[in-house]
């Protein structure tokens, strides 16, 4: 078992603690960096200095932020060799269909549907998709 | 130029021609009795010089008379014929004043018969009144007597008068011959003129009369044409309207109108999308926070629920209660918006069919029973639009019944024009004063706190008749029931 390396790009202070507390409740051990727009994840992404946000195993996207939407950031994030196996799910609103839909070409893994729900499917196998990973042996 | 103008001068000419036609007749009546007077003129010139003619007879046989007999008897013969002629003459030359040959052939006459008197009869008469007394003058008589028969100067006087007489009456033939012939011709001429001029005012008249008709008739055709379009919605219309008279400033001033209105009926309906798109932002933004709230209040309720007092357990309760009915009221004023202005495409719908599925999404409520009609009309319509109309009026029923035991029936009447669909219930009814107000959205007949209704099922039924122009009425009294009767398209299928 190992710790996992999240990146969350939320700009909601609300969706950050729901998260966080959905992850506990899971039980899943993290270590988690939150960056409240695109181009604030990218800065962070480069960062050399910091340990383990140069290349974070999971990267939990809300598509709705001002400066860098979601969909630019997917963008940029899916066209560099460096960051292609970094697993990727979309934080959405359940109504914000089309972004749902814009979102899967792009390759994602998954997405958490808000507000966060243990009766939701989709969400549900987001967070064994993280479990599935903190129990690989590296 | 204006109609009014047209008109005026089409009268005015066509008076102007019929009064030159009277004009022309009147005088033509006037030349038939001038001709009609000179007739008569000359009949009495012609039957004088007879008399002339027939008293100078009179007067050679009277004095035959009085020189054969010596009777004085035909000496007053004599006398009474001269002194008709004196008159005739001085009658004649009144008659005869115009025309100069006339007038010198009867002074020629009168010269003659004078010179008849002067130097034959009167001598003789003399003669004879001497030749009385003695042989010597009875022989002077008779030598004067036949001395004035040789020189044959009786016979070539009367020659000489009979010519001029010829020459008289021959005249006043040819006068009044050539008199009838310029009447003929002047009769001829009046009746072309008058003809023309009755033929010329028909067909200006006849002309004005179809100007004017297809005119007027073609310019209200043009607006009829335009009030109709307007009427069925087509406010972007305009008429040629080029004309300076009349019906062309109508035409200008319904232009003017239909601008106007179109101007205003975009307007309203931009402001009318706004409006829509105005709600849908704000109820849609609103939901964000509002379950941000409703999260944080689970989380305490989830998390912390051994820290706290039962006081604050049951005002979170309260407060989520209120985030329940929030949502309810954003949720209700989203689907209000929703209801697109813009109509369905039509599709093939069994009324019946469509009900069934209707009842498919009834809420629960035992002792309520849904009667449907069973020979509901097959249609080709919007079918979306038709299902939610039935959907809010039959939740309604349901809802607010409230006996243990009570029906709700849906049925349809149908006449020229619409169908008219039928949900009737036998629940509590509602008061007159409310009927118009149930239809406002947000506005409902419970308390809220007791029953959650949002008060948009009405407004929306409302909206999606309205926007197809189509009408809902409601029957019912407090404790009768209510039926809410709307109309809808005849697309039926046969």
């Amino acid at each position: 078992m190992r710790v996992i390396n999240i990146l969350l790009v939320e700009d909601d202070n609300l969706d950050v603690i729901d998260v966080k507390r959905t992850l506990d409740k899971m039980a899943i051990v993290y270590n988690m960096k939150v960056a409240k727009n695109g181009e604030e994840a990218i800065r962070l992404l480069h960062d050399k200095r910091d340990s383990f946000t140069v290349k974070p195993d999971v990267i939990i996207l809300d598509l709705n932020m001002p400066k860098m939407n979601g969909l630019e950031l997917l963008q940029i994030l899916r066209s560099s060799e460096d960051w292609k196996d970094i697993k990727i799910f979309i934080l959405t609103t359940s109504e914000e269909n089309e972004d749902k839909q814009a979102a899967k070409q792009y390759g994602i893994s998954g997405y958490i549907v808000k507000p966060l729900k243990f009766n939701n499917t989709g969400s549900l196998d987001a967070f064994n998709l993280m479990i599935d990973l903190m129990n690989m042996q590296n | 130029m204006k109609i009014s103008y047209v008109i005026l001068f089409s009268f005015l000419m066509i008076l102007l021609l019929f009064a030159a036609t009277t004009y022309i007749n009147f005088k033509q009546s006037e030349k038939i009795n001038e001709n009609h007077e000179l007739l008569a003129r000359s009949s009495i010139i012609l039957k004088q010089s007879n008399r002339f003619q027939r008293n100078i007879l009179n007067m050679v046989s009277g004095l035959r008379g009085y020189l054969l007999t010596n009777e004085v008897f035909f000496i007053q013969s004599y006398d009474s014929a001269m002194l008709e002629n004196d008159e005739i003459l001085d009658e004649l030359s009144v008659l005869i004043k115009d025309s100069v040959q006339q007038k010198n052939l009867l002074e020629g006459i009168s010269e003659l018969n004078k010179y008849w008197i002067n130097e034959f009869a009167l001598p003789l008469i003399e003669a004879r009144k001497n030749a009385t007394a003695s042989d010597s003058s009875m022989n002077a008589f008779n030598k004067l007597y036949r001395a004035k028969l040789v020189t044959g100067m009786e016979k070539e006087i009367n020659r000489s008068l009979q010519k001029k007489f010829k020459e008289f009456s021959n005249h006043e033939y040819a006068v009044r011959e050539q008199q009838k012939l310029a009447l003929s011709s002047f009769i001829q001429r009046t009746k072309n003129i008058s003809f023309s001029l009755t033929l010329f005012s028909f067909i200006a008249g006849m002309a004005i009369a179809i100007f004017i008709a297809t005119h007027i008739s073609s310019g209200i055709v043009k607006m009829v044409h335009m009030a109709d379009s307007i009427s069925k919605g087509e406010y972007t219309v305009s008429m040629e309207a080029e004309g300076k008279d009349e019906l062309g400033k109508l035409g200008r001033s319904l232009n003017n109108m239909a601008r106007i209105l179109s101007e205003n009926i975009s307007l309203l309906q931009r402001k009318n999308d706004e409006l829509n798109q105005f709600a849908y932002i704000v109820s849609h933004d609103l939901k964000a926070p509002l379950r941000g709230i409703d999260n944080v209040v689970t989380w305490i309720q989830e998390d912390h629920l051994h820290e706290l007092s039962p006081k604050v357990v049951e005002y979170l309760e309260l407060i989520k209660g209120r985030i329940i009915r929030a949502e309810n009221l954003l949720n209700g004023i989203l689907s209000y918006s929703r209801v697109g202005r813009e109509l369905q495409p039509n599709e093939v719908v069994d009324v019946n069919e469509l009900l069934e599925e209707v009842q498919g999404y009834l809420p629960e409520k035992p002792g309520i029973t849904l009667h449907i009609e069973k020979n509901m009309p097959k249609l080709f319509t919007e079918k979306l639009p038709l299902m939610q109309v039935f959907m809010n009026l039959i939740v309604n029923a349901y809802k607010y019944h409230t006996k243990a035991n009570g029906s709700v029936q849906v049925y349809h009447t149908k006449n020229d024009h619409y169908y008219e669909f039928y949900v009737e219930d036998d629940g509590p009814g509602i008061s007159k004063e409310y009927h118009k107000k149930i239809f406002m959205i947000f506005q409902t007949l419970e308390n809220r706190d007791s029953f959650e209704s949002t008060g948009v099922g009405l407004a929306i039924v409302k909206k999606i008749l309205d926007d197809r122009k189509l009408t809902i009425r409601l029957n019912s009294e407090p404790g009768t029931g209510s039926t809410f009767i709307f109309t809808w398209p005849l697309n039926e299928i046969v």
